[in-house]
């Protein structure tokens, strides 16, 4: 064992630390992580909205309460929020990797705002004149004329649509900003009587000024492509790695190599959250979008799924082992760890089991730990796959106790929260071989 | 007064330990001020603390950290995982402050 963790720590620490300190990764999960109330907010939004107890009808009720048009409320909410997404994280991802450079980051993130802005197609739309409008005759010789007014934007260059032009433009100008600030041949010397704050704003005027004009120069070339950047890398990049993650390979290679890490004791989580909070997220409130819009969800595979089916207790599902420690365990010292570790579990946080019990390194909880949420991912995506249970659209805080994750993840699903109960109970009896072969080691070495 | 920060992912479970080892300050009548921050939000805390522990599952930060702190002469170390593991409060301050001496 003891060479298993050395070879580890020489091979994986490094990658992990890599991965796990690259500058334009963090500031990418971070830039998520900012925004993350308002798309809990968004989620509730659209929940509020889409609401399907059983036997209970949400819209008659809601309807008699406020009116016929109660859902303008949740849709406000959801265009600020889940809607703009894009627009969002293109200031917040420019803030967090200035900031790790030591460059004004509000700076930055405006000037990314800005730029993505400028990346946008400025549409004309327009409509030919019809024969008639609303029933009244439309005079003959304006028949035919179109209309259309200049300045329109598509919601979907602010949306998720756009998620990947958004953290593209944002790492390249604030890339392109953080190179020609540090260079110091931009700084428009003054006078030394002018105060140091007006000669600061001079000093990032130069930067910001050739920043937005490289810009608006490509935009000029990529227009003339007739594409935009957002839409190019929808296509070339989001949609492939948004349909790799939504097949059952990419779920379990997520929840997979997340166990593995932990099994090291390293945050699995963690070191997956650039990829977590850029894809899988994403695709619950594309989810989220489609249901505003009334049509059908597609993304079976989102980070509420993860959290609502599989990483109840935390990683490992080990509210389940848990479970079964307490019934079956007789290791007095596995007990008293249950006990500390159990009233965080029920939030999902469960450091104590893995480090206290401990599951890290320990051979015995080797196949429960890693092989059990694989096994309960291949039965929830099933599940959804074949229609027993809806998809997931809602944002969940990742703290919120199982089951009850489940059940709000999926506009309130009973079928969901039966599902995440059934996980529950298979992974109690995933884990209770292992516990009672502790239990024969214990026996054995009094 | 020592001013000791944790750090781990989201700063959940090392509040946890935060806890215990006030309880444990508490009861050597220590004036330590004992705090857990996430990640994201360490860097923001780097001028007033005089000690920083990482939690074990967090330790690959460590490089990286350190490498951050050195001008200030903060020392970095990740807690022993069988300490956090157990919440062992009153170790993990001992430690702490050994490294802050």
């Amino acid at each position: 064992m003891k060479g298993l963790l050395n070879w580890f720590e020489e091979h994986f620490i490094p990658v992990a630390a890599k991965i796990g300190s690259q500058r334009h990764l963090v500031a990418i999960r971070d830039g998520f992580i900012a925004i993350m109330p308002l798309i809990i907010a968004g989620s509730v939004a659209v929940m509020i909205n889409n609401l399907s107890l059983p036997g209970y009808d949400h819209n008659a009720l809601m309807s008699k309460i406020f009116g016929d048009g109660w859902r303008a409320l949740g849709g406000n909410v959801w265009w600020g929020t889940l809607a703009m997404m894009a627009l969002l994280v293109s200031f917040t991802i420019a803030y967090n990797l200035a900031k790790s450079y030591d460059v004004n980051p509000l700076t930055a993130g405006v000037l990314s705002v800005s730029s993505f802005m400028v990346l946008i197609p400025q549409m004309f739309v327009s409509a030919s004149v019809p024969e008639a409008l609303d029933g009244i005759a439309v005079p003959a010789e304006l028949v035919g004329k179109t209309i259309g007014t200049w300045g329109n934007i598509n919601w979907s260059f602010l949306s998720y649509s756009s998620l990947f032009g958004a953290i593209a433009v944002a790492l390249i100008v604030t890339e392109i900003y953080v190179k020609l600030v540090k260079s110091k041949k931009f700084e428009i010397k003054l006078p030394e009587n002018v105060p140091p704050a007006v000669s600061k704003t001079f000093a990032t005027l130069v930067p910001v000024m050739i920043t937005i004009f490289i810009v608006g120069f490509a935009q000029v070339w990529i227009d003339k492509t007739g594409t935009s950047v957002s839409k190019f890398l929808l296509d070339v990049v989001q949609k492939p790695v948004s349909e790799v993650g939504n097949t059952l390979g990419g779920a379990i290679a997520v929840a997979f190599s997340n166990h593995i890490f932990w099994f090291f004791g390293l945050h699995g989580s963690n070191i997956l959250d650039p990829v977590m909070q850029s894809v899988f997220m994403p695709l619950a409130t594309a989810n989220a979008d489609l249901l505003a819009q009334g049509k059908e969800m597609t993304y079976i595979v989102t980070k509420s799924f993860f959290d609502g089916f599989v990483y109840m207790g935390g990683s490992g599902t080990t509210v389940g082992l848990l479970a079964a420690i307490f019934v079956f365990g007789k290791d007095k010292a596995q007990r008293s760890i249950a006990k500390i570790a159990a009233p965080t579990s029920l939030f999902n946080i469960n450091e104590p089991v893995v480090f206290g019990l401990p599951i890290v390194l320990n051979p015995l909880f080797f196949l429960p730990f890693v092989f059990g949420p694989v096994i309960l991912t291949i039965i929830s995506y099933t599940a959804t796959a074949v229609g027993l249970v809806p998809m997931t659209s809602v944002i969940v805080p990742w703290t919120t106790p199982p089951v009850i994750g489940a059940f709000l993840a999926t506009n309130g699903s009973v079928a969901a929260a039966a599902l995440a109960l059934f996980n529950l109970a298979l992974t109690v009896v995933m884990y209770l071989p292992f516990v009672i072969l502790s239990n024969r080691k214990l026996e054995k070495s009094l | 007064m020592k001013d000791i920060m944790l750090v781990c992912s989201a700063g959940m479970s090392t509040s946890l330990l935060v806890v215990k080892m006030q309880e444990a300050a508490a009861a050597r009548n220590l004036s330590v001020n004992i705090f857990a921050v996430s990640e994201g939000e360490a860097i923001n805390h780097y001028d007033k603390i005089s000690v920083l522990l990482l939690g074990p599952q967090v330790r690959y930060l460590k490089k990286k950290i350190e490498k951050q702190l050195e001008p200030k002469g903060v020392p970095v170390e990740v807690i022993n995982s069988l300490h956090y593991g157990t919440l062992n409060g009153a170790a993990v301050l001992d430690a702490a402050l050994e490294l802050a001496k």
